[in-house]
Formats: C-alpha cells, structure tokens, sequence
C-alpha cells in the first residue's frame, strides 16, 4: 500500500495534466537536445575511425622513377624488416571531360587484383566489379562531379592524349575526400587499363608494429627505399599520411568538437530549463509544505516528496527525450557520415550514451533541484500561510523605488515592468533560461558567418580569376602570345612555382611578381614581400604550426640542396596546404628553373561573374592548345571558391544544426517558462479583473511582461555569445585552419534571435493569458 | 497544558519593528476549552501560532505539553507537532489532491507512530467520530464547506494529541455549521483534550469554559 504521502505525489502530478506535460516536454526537450548530439557524437566518432581504419590505410606510399611497378619489385619489398604488406597502386593523374569544352581534376588509382586488396581498401557500391581494361570504377562520391551515370562513356585527358573510357561502376573508398567537396574525380582501373601511359609509379606499404607511430613508418619506408634502389629504381618521394588520420580528419574534428561544444551548451540550456521548472512547481506548492508541516512533517520529509517528485517528471521526460534523441542523432549521424564518405555499420550508439544520458538525465534535475527544495521544505508555517513569502515588499529596493518614480509610461506597462522586477527569482531564472538559448543560438550564427567572412577573405586575397597549369614549363612569350588571342584575358602573370621539403612535409614554394597586385593576403604577423628582399620568405600558418615564427629561419630541401630563408610575415590561407611564398628569383635560383618559362599562369579577366570565369576558362584552354601547349588543369577561382565552401558545409551544417536545436529546445523551454509564470498569478489575474480588467487588457499586460522579460534576455544573450563565440572560433579555426577565425557577431544572427525570442515570448504569454483572463474570478482567485 | 511567561513576539517590516504580542502571561489547564477573542491585528493568530510551535517568541518563556518549544529544532519541532499539536484552520487547508480518508492518514504517515495497515482504520473512525466517515474516499473538493472543516478537525485528531488549536475554525462557515463545530470541539474538551480557539464568532465563543480577550497584543 502505497503511503499517503506519495499518493500526494503522484495525484499532484496528475492533477495538473498541463503544467505536468509542460514540465515534462521542457526536461524532455533537454534529453532530445543532448541526448541527439550524444548519439550522433558517439556513434560518428566510432563509426569514423573503423570505416576509415577497415580500408587498411598505407602507411606510407612510395614514389619512384621509371615505369611500372612489377610483381618482382613488390616481393621484394613485402620481404622488407618491418613491412607487413605491400601493394603496387600507380596513379594516373589527368582530366575527365564534364561537358562541352569543361574538365575536372582526375585521379585513377590503377589496381593489380580486384579480388585481393589488402591496402587502401575500396568496395563495391554498384555496377560491375572488377572493370574491363577499357572501363573505370568511379567513387561514389565523385559521381555528381562527373555528371554522368554508369554505363555512360566519358573522355579521359592523361599525358596528351584522350582516352574514352565506359563507367562501370562505382565503388566506397572510405579513406579518399568526398569528390564532391574536393572537386576531384577519384576512380579505379584495372592494370591492364587503356588509360595506362606514362602513371606515377607507386607502391604503398603496411608497416608491422606501431603503425601509428611515424618515425617508426619512415625507418621502414627508408629500408625499403634502399631495398628498391638495390633493384635498380630510384625512389623519388616518400609519402607519410598521418598515422590514422583520414584525409578529412580536421573537419571531423572540427565538426566533432562543435557537436561536443554545443551538446555542453544544450547541456546547460537545459539544466536551467529544469531549474527553471522545478522552482515554478516549488511555488505552487508553498502553501501544502505549510499544512505538511503543521501535521508534523520533518524538512527531510518534505524535501524526500518533492526530490521524488522531480524525479518521477524526470524519468518521464526520459522516456520521452531518450529514444526521440536516439532517433534524430542517429538521423543526423548517417546525414554527417554521407557527406564525410562514410558508412554506418553499426547503428547502436555506445552503451555509456544512454547510461550517461539516463544519469545526468535524473542526476541532473535532482542536482539544481537540491537548492531550492531544501529551501522550500525549511520554509517555515508562517511564512508558508503568508502569501508573498520570502518576497520583499515591492518598493523595499532601491530600483524599486527608481521603477516607482517613472510615471510617464502607460499604467500597463508600468504594472508589467513592476511586476516582473518584483518576481526578482522568477525573473532571474525565465531571463537566465531565454539567454543560454539565445547565447547557444547566436553563437552557432556567429561562427558560422565567420567561416563565411574567413571564406571571403581569402578569396578576396587572390585576385585573379582563373588559374592554369601547363604540362611542361613552357616559354613565358610563347603562352602569353596564345593568351593574347583571347579576349577575355586582360592581365597575366607567370609565378615561379615549385616544390619543397620542409622536414617530412611537402610544402609549395609560390613566388609572386614583387609588383603583384594579384595577392592581397591576410597577415597574422610580420609583413608581406617587399621588392627589395632577398632570402626572405611568408609562411601561411600550416607552415608556422610547426613552430616557426617571424624571424626564424626556415629550412627547406630543394632539388636535394638546403635554402635557408628568414620568415618575414605569416598570413592565414583557407587552403589547408602549407606554402610559402619568396622572391620569384630566389625560387627559380634554389630550383633551378629558368626565368623565361613557366609552368603556372594566373589570369585576370575582363568580367569577373562566375560563368564568365567559366566561360574564359574554356577560350583560354581552346587557345593554349591551339599554340600546342599541354594544360594539365585550368581552374576558375570561383570554383576553388566552392571547393573550399563545400569543405565547410559539413561545419556549417553543425552549426545551423546546433542552432535549429537549439531554437527548439529554448523555444520548448521558453513556452513552458512563460506558460508557468502566467499560472503562478492566476489568483493575481483574478483581482485584475475583479477591478475591471478586461480579458484583452489582462492578456496585454502579461503578453508585454513576457516581452520585457524575452528582452532582457536577449540583452544577456548578446553578452554571453561572446566569450562563447571567441572560444568557438579559436578552437574551430585552430582545428580546421590552424588559426583563430576572426571574431565576428554577426547582426542577422542578434536581429534573428530578438525576433525569435520576441514571438516565442508573445506567443507563450498569450494563451495562458488568455486563458487565465476567461476564468471566472472566484475561480481565479481561488485557484491553488 | 500551556505556560505563557512574559512572552513577546516582535517582526521587523519594511515600515520598522512591529510589536505583535508583549509580555503575555497565560496559563491553560489540561481539558480546558478556551477562546481567544479581540479585533483583527491584535494578536491572537500570532497567539496561536507561538502555542503550536509555528513561529517563534522573540522572548519570553513558551512551554507547551510540559515542553520548553522555543529550544526545539526544527525537526524536533515537526515531529513534536505532528503527535502534540492538532491544527484547524479557517480554510480547512485539507490537500486537495488526497482523499478525505488519506488527508486524515497524512498526520500518521509522517509521525509513523501508528502501523501503516491500521491507518486506514483509524482515519475512518476519526472520521466518524466527527460523523463525514460516509465521505472517505471522496476528495476534498466534493464536500460542502462544514464538512470539510469536520474533515480537517478528523485530520486534527489523528495522532491523538493532547491540544487542538483552531484558528477561526467557523469563518468560513455558516452559523448553524459553526455552532456543529464548537459542540464538536465541546465534547473534544469532555474527552480531556485541551482547545485553544481563536474566534470572531461570539455566539460561539459563549460555549467555552474561558474567554481570553487579547487587545494591542497584551492580554486584557
């Protein structure tokens, strides 16, 4: 049998269906925030890194001389100390044709034996397996950049000269970039492929032991180098992918912590929420912890039927938040898994989630419940059976009696700034409650806008519109008289460009006119190149993440020589590539290029729109072949543009995504609030109209109460974003592009949330106003 | 039963300190059936509340039941209560979400001085003892107003306290109802139980043994 007490309880619960449900959708609200972000953090952080270690990742990948990599040759690597496998995987570096006179990057792996791959593992997805000699296997990924289907044909452009080849399928290569964010097709072909002529030669081998450790990797990549050289090959290049990192692991990482970061912050949105509910079911109650007592009730008592209480709305909200939560994180993590070119094999998040989430969900709201509980169970009779209990006296402060003295403002907005400076508890926790959302929401705007501002800038800091790269270096006077043809063209300038070796790092060298004004980079520090240097050098800020800073020295490899240049200025580049940029004579002196050829152009059009960009890209490649000049790639700036905005969109969904749950968690959050605030003055409402208040005016009055407390909010909201959207930025922008993103608080993001809060608020007092306006009065007055 | 010596209850308000009761002496033998009468403000309810143990004297001796309850804690003060002390008050202040027969076994429950499978039982005849045992399982909302007060005097009665204290008990009643309650609370005091009664009602208040006027806080 079932003690009275708890049967208090219970019927308490039940007795106000809609303050309960209000309660319960406000906590459950917070469960499905965290509990959708948990899911889809657990179950991608997991499912990630298997996808992406089950390819078998190389450890390293070796690039030699000469042609083709024999049967002969892999045995002897696979007999190396230290190497666990071995795989001969050329690539064919060229173009796909797209359309009519338009090209894409293209990058053909060329594969021994379909039926027994061992490294960089790839799957079937659809279509024929393995492909015959004249067909290619696309990855799934790149299909909408080919825009083509399978069985189609397309035309293939490697070492000079074009190949139509049939798609026959595509496959999953869950280690390679999405196509579609890199703008890259990635495929497969068989060994004995039409396509083969004049490949890079690779291998690619596992090392035995530590595969995460990379020194360990490139003493074993040594000795198999030196194995190699024995047969008579030379290895030009030795490759070292981060030891178990996918190409895109800092999106991942980026886009994991914001998850993290706003999983915290609907973390503590909602334990406000509960705060905020369980203060006003504590209210309510005062007067029945009064008679409690009087029939001898310890505050333990007490204190055990209310923390019960909580706690039984508690398991409700859970039963509700858990499995919603699980179903959209789960959702949102096959949504984050497709546009990272993953899969989802196993669909079950992580035991600890739902314990954690279960715990916290109880712990939680019993935690912030605590304080006021014990509060309100050591109340004492007398103050229990007085009305405004623990309330000081209206005009008793000092703001009060400021409050009092205006007078010039309409007699309801008086009473309702009044009455909700009065309520100091209520108002406290309604405003801190409204401002953690909107704190949450204009965050995620804000680092969203500066991924786009970030984006902007660097665009803003090439100012040219299309740049191409020949096939040989060609005679600078023979490419600019081709260029010369085309009319759109209005400027060229040939860069001296090369390659480097900073450490084990492969870095560009870029070496701009010294009287360019086609780069216009973001400086961090130092100083951009002046004509007059020599030896000097800009870093981008890939390239100071390994701790250099203005004035070091930076010791690069070149062509097997050591070039020492001092660093006079680091800038921030969106390109995740580390580059350095120098005096175009002290380049082509330290790579031994001569000043009169070029293999790189950056054009300035006449009209600067994407499609004529588009438009020019093609006359200009019509023109170089015309003059019988190669071009191995021509690229529209507006389309690197949308290759790094489309490195960004999985970030930016992240965000939009942080801040539509947001919006739904404070908006439940902020209706249930407001709605309870208006059931806690019924029996106020009741002498409003027992003096003649109309239902209009009554519902005027709170609805404008609820909108002083919604600005308030946004007031702090504004306040509290910041901090939050500086420490987003850093970590995000370090994370990404290895530097702090440039705070921004965006206005749309300010003027969005007022407008938001604004409704919510008005719309939230309204009905319950509404309502409690209708009652009867003695009902009102009456009502407990 | 009850000692009053020198008693003085004083409350700090925003409009500066308010003398609520000053150097009362009283004494109130076991059995007595006393009213407690004056204008409002004058200080009964704050009378009341000392004696049950529900506010505190500023200073001045307070024993109650042969218990100094001024040096109580809290929780010594509860559990005090809930066996020492009934309450009736002006609006009844029954739970509305319990039953009648549950409002009555709320005191058991929390003194845990009866066995729980005998609460119900002795509810019931509680509640017959002030005739509402026919209304048991119905909930407060569902009662006429003189049943209710019957209910919460039923609930009163549970722990089977030495003294009931009511605080305008007939208020809220009609006159006939009233003179019920005060006949209730007579054969209450024929049972040997004190009562302390605040009232306005004076047709009532003829029906006590003694009458103590309380005037600005003093007794008259």
């Amino acid at each position: 049998m079932i003690a009275p007490r708890w049967r208090k309880v219970f019927r308490d619960i039940g007795e106000t269906p809609l303050r309960t449900a209000l309660a319960v959708v406000a906590m459950a609200a917070g469960a499905f925030g965290v509990g959708t972000i948990l899911t889809a953090y657990s179950i991608l952080t997991r499912e990630l890194k298997t996808t992406y270690s089950d390819t078998q990742p190389a450890s390293a990948i070796l690039v030699m001389d000469g042609n083709g990599v024999s049967d002969a040759l892999i045995d002897g690597v696979r007999h190396v100390s230290g190497v666990s496998g071995a795989e001969a995987r050329p690539v064919i570096s060229g173009r796909l044709r797209v359309g009519q006179d338009q090209w894409v990057p293209v990058i053909l792996f060329v594969v021994r034996d379909f039926r027994d791959i061992r490294i960089d593992r790839f799957t079937a997805n659809s279509g024929a397996w393995p492909p015959g000699d004249d067909e290619i296997l696309i990855e799934r990924s790149s299909l909408s950049v080919v825009h083509a289907a399978i069985g189609d044909r397309v035309v293939v452009r490697s070492n000079d000269r074009e190949q139509s080849v049939r798609i026959a399928g595509t496959v999953h290569a869950a280690g390679l970039a999405p196509g579609w964010m890199d703008h890259v097709v990635a495929g497969f072909v068989s060994w004995k492929s039409v396509l083969r002529s004049g490949e890079s030669s690779q291998l690619r081998i596992v090392v035995d032991g530590n595969r995460l450790d990379e020194r360990h990797i490139r003493e074993v990549a040594n000795r198999v180098s030196e194995s190699i050289g024995k047969q008579g090959r030379h290895v030009t290049r030795i490759d070292v992918p981060t030891p178990g990192r996918h190409p895109h692991a800092a999106q991942m990482d980026t886009f994991l912590f914001l998850l993290g970061a706003f999983g915290a912050l609907t973390f503590a949105l909602s334990a406000v929420l509960v705060a905020n509910m369980i203060h006003a079911l504590l209210t309510e109650q005062v007067r029945q912890v009064g008679i409690m007592k009087t029939l001898g009730a310890s505050t333990r008592q007490v204190a055990t039927l209310y923390l019960g209480q909580v706690s039984i709305l508690a398991l409700a909200s859970l039963c509700i938040g858990i499995p919603l939560g699980i179903s959209a994180g789960l959702a949102f993590a096959r949504f984050c898994a497709s546009m990272l070119n993953a899969t989802i094999a196993d669909i079950a998040p992580s035991l600890w989630i739902i314990v954690a989430e279960v715990l916290a969900g109880i712990f939680i709201p019993l935690l912030v419940a605590l304080g006021p509980v014990i509060r309100a169970s050591r109340i004492s009779i007398h103050e229990a059976f007085s009305n405004d209990i623990g309330r000081r006296p209206f005009g008793t402060r000092r703001f009060d009696r400021w409050l009092a003295r205006i007078q010039f403002l309409p007699r309801p907005l008086m009473l309702s700034l009044r009455t909700a400076f009065h309520r100091r508890g209520r108002l406290v926790l309604t405003v801190a409650t409204l401002a953690a959302g909107g704190a949450a929401f204009i965050a995620a705007l804000n680092v969203s806008a500066a991924w786009t501002r970030t984006l902007d800038a660097d665009a803003r800091a090439r100012r040219f519109d299309i740049q191409a790269v020949v096939s040989q270096p060609t005679a600078i006077a023979d490419v600019a008289k081709a260029l010369a043809t085309v009319p759109d063209v209005a400027r060229a300038e040939y860069w001296a460009e090369g390659r480097a070796m900073l450490g084990d790092t492969r870095v560009s060298i870029v070496g701009p006119d010294a009287d360019s004004k086609l780069i216009d980079p973001v400086l961090i520090e130092g100083r951009w190149l002046m004509p007059v240097d020599d030896g000097a050098a800009v870093i981008n800020q890939m390239v100071a993440s390994r701790g250099l800073h203005v004035g070091n020295d930076v010791v690069l490899r070149i062509n097997e020589r050591i070039v020492r240049w001092r660093v006079v200025g680091i800038v921030k580049e969106l390109a995740p590539r580390a580059t350095i940029y120098a005096p175009p004579r002290a380049i082509l002196q330290a790579t031994g290029q001569s000043r009169d050829t070029t293999r790189n152009v950056r054009i300035v059009t006449r009209r600067h729109e994407v499609a004529d960009q588009v438009t020019a890209s093609k006359a200009i490649e019509q023109a170089l072949n015309r003059a019988g000049i190669s071009v191995d790639g021509i690229q529209a700036l507006s389309d690197s543009r949308k290759s790094f905005a489309d490195h960004l969109v999985i970030i930016k969904t992240a965000l939009i995504f942080a801040a539509l749950l947001v919006v739904l968690v404070g908006g439940l959050g902020l209706t249930s609030t407001l709605t309870l605030n208006v059931f806690e003055r019924t029996r106020e409402i009741g002498i409003l109209s027992a003096i003649g208040a109309t239902p209009r005016t009554i519902a005027r009055y709170v609805v404008f109460e609820g909108m002083v407390m919604a600005v308030l909010s946004w007031c702090l909201a504004v306040i509290v974003a910041v901090p939050i959207t500086f420490a987003l930025d850093a970590a995000t922008g370090q994370m990404f592009i290895r530097s702090a993103l440039d705070f921004f608080m965006s206005p749309m993001a300010v003027a969005a949330w007022l407008v938001l809060v604004l409704i919510l608020a008005a719309l939230s007092s309204f009905l319950p106003a509404r309502r409690s306006a209708r009652l009867a009065v003695r009902e009102a007055i009456a009502y407990e | 039963m009850i000692q009053l010596q020198d008693l003085t209850k004083t409350y700090n308000t925003p409009a500066g300190e308010f003398l609520a009761l000053r150097n009362i002496d009283l004494e109130i033998a076991a059995g007595e059936f006393v009213a407690i009468v004056g204008k409002s403000g004058s200080g009964k309810s704050t009378l009341l509340n000392m004696v049950g143990g529900i506010d505190r004297p500023s200073s001045g001796s307070l024993i109650v039941a042969d218990k100094a309850i001024g040096k109580l804690t809290h929780n010594e003060l509860a559990l005090w209560r809930g066996r020492t002390v009934g309450f009736v008050f002006q609006f009844f202040q029954l739970l509305p979400t319990l039953t009648v027969a549950e409002n009555v076994m709320l005191p058991m429950d929390f003194c845990g001085d009866r066995p729980a499978s005998q609460r119900r039982r002795h509810a019931i005849m509680m509640l017959d003892r002030v005739r509402v045992a026919d209304q048991a399982d119905k909930l407060p909302s569902a009662l006429s107003g003189g049943q209710q007060q019957r209910v919460a005097i039923a609930r009163a009665l549970a722990n089977d306290p030495p003294l009931i204290l009511a605080d305008e008990p007939t208020g809220n009643l009609d006159s006939e109802t009233s003179v019920e309650i005060f006949t209730l609370f007579g054969e209450l005091a024929a049972e040997g139980k004190t009562l302390l009664v605040v009232t306005h009602d004076r047709e009532a208040a003829s029906m006590v043994n003694r009458t103590v006027t309380i005037a600005d806080g003093c007794v008259a």
